[in-house]
């Protein structure tokens, strides 16, 4: 003999179903809520994943661009900027292209009698392969360097800082 | 350099060294071919703001200067006031065909980039500036 369900057992299964369901629903987003800062960190000071392979990075230094979001007052666009690239032994370095005198752009190799150096075409400054500034060129301190790092093979830039490697 | 606040602070003391001034110069007619002067107006921009970008320490962009039914005395009393200011050189930046005594002109090429897809437009921008990266270098070489 199957056990019939009464009518008023049926209806206690059926409201505590749709209470739980209730419970859940004010809970669950409140609890994500709470938690939410702890997500919110890792996504700060994240890394641009660039489309250039780690292992393609040579010792000589190479253009890799990468872009991000920039906020100028109330106006938001992308900007796309580049970083020279080059490998030292294990480690990738990355060093900013913005010229420590005034802020020009500086070319690796780009004047023809130091194909060894970088080169800014302001007003001839040049920087040594790491970043240092020639003594005697108007450059007053060495190239900013880049956070560096790999995901999934490819090559991330980070935060600028000022140069660590000499 | 633009022309803000803070870049004119700089400049200031800098302006041994900031000793170019680059003036963007299109027409502003409200008439048929008005079509055609925002195009050169817009391609203007987008070439300026890449050239800035590559010679900020040396070169300073000024606001646009516009022209109506091709009249250029704003544009030759601010050259002569970019000038007094301490500007070794004044290069014009512009589609038209105008000359002046004391300023170069930098001719760009009309492209017709109304009808292109994003990365088009860029690649052609990109060639266009380097042209005028060309130019300007090489204006930098004549007198030195």
């Amino acid at each position: 003999m199957s056990q019939k369900v009464t009518r008023r057992q049926f209806l206690n299964y059926s409201l505590m179903g749709v209470g739980s369901f209730m419970a859940a629903g004010i809970i669950l987003p409140m609890g994500r809520f709470a938690l939410d800062p702890l997500f919110q960190d890792q996504a700060e000071g994240s890394m641009i994943t660039t489309s250039v392979k780690a292992e393609e990075i040579t010792e000589e230094p190479v253009k890799v661009d990468f872009s991000f979001d920039q906020q100028d007052a109330w106006y938001e666009s992308e900007v796309t900027d580049f970083a020279w690239v080059y490998r030292d032994g294990e480690e990738i370095i990355a060093l900013s292209p913005v010229c420590k005198h005034l802020g020009c752009t500086v070319t690796w190799a780009g004047d023809d009698a130091n194909p060894n150096r970088f080169f800014c075409p302001c007003h001839n400054g040049m920087y040594e392969k790491n970043g240092q500034n020639v003594p005697g060129t108007p450059p007053r301190g060495p190239l900013d360097q880049f956070e560096v790092g790999t995901s999934d093979g490819y090559v991330t830039i980070g935060e600028r800082f000022a140069n660590e490697i000499i | 350099m633009l022309y803000n606040h803070q870049d004119l602070k700089v400049l200031k003391d800098e302006i041994e060294f900031v000793d170019t001034a680059l003036v963007p110069f299109a027409s502003a007619d409200m008439n048929e071919g008005a079509r055609d002067n925002a195009s050169d107006m817009e391609m203007i921009q987008m070439v300026t703001i890449q050239l800035e970008k590559q010679f900020k320490g040396r070169l300073f962009i000024t606001p646009p200067m516009m022209t109506v039914e091709g009249m250029t005395e704003v544009l030759r009393t601010y050259i002569s006031q970019l000038e007094a200011y301490g500007f070794k050189r004044v290069i014009i930046l512009t589609h038209l065909d105008h000359s002046f005594e004391s300023a170069q002109s930098i001719v760009l090429n009309r492209i017709p980039l109304e009808d292109m897809d994003v990365e088009m437009k860029m690649s052609l921008i990109n060639d266009e500036v380097k042209n005028v990266m060309k130019q300007v270098i090489s204006i930098w070489n004549q007198r030195d």
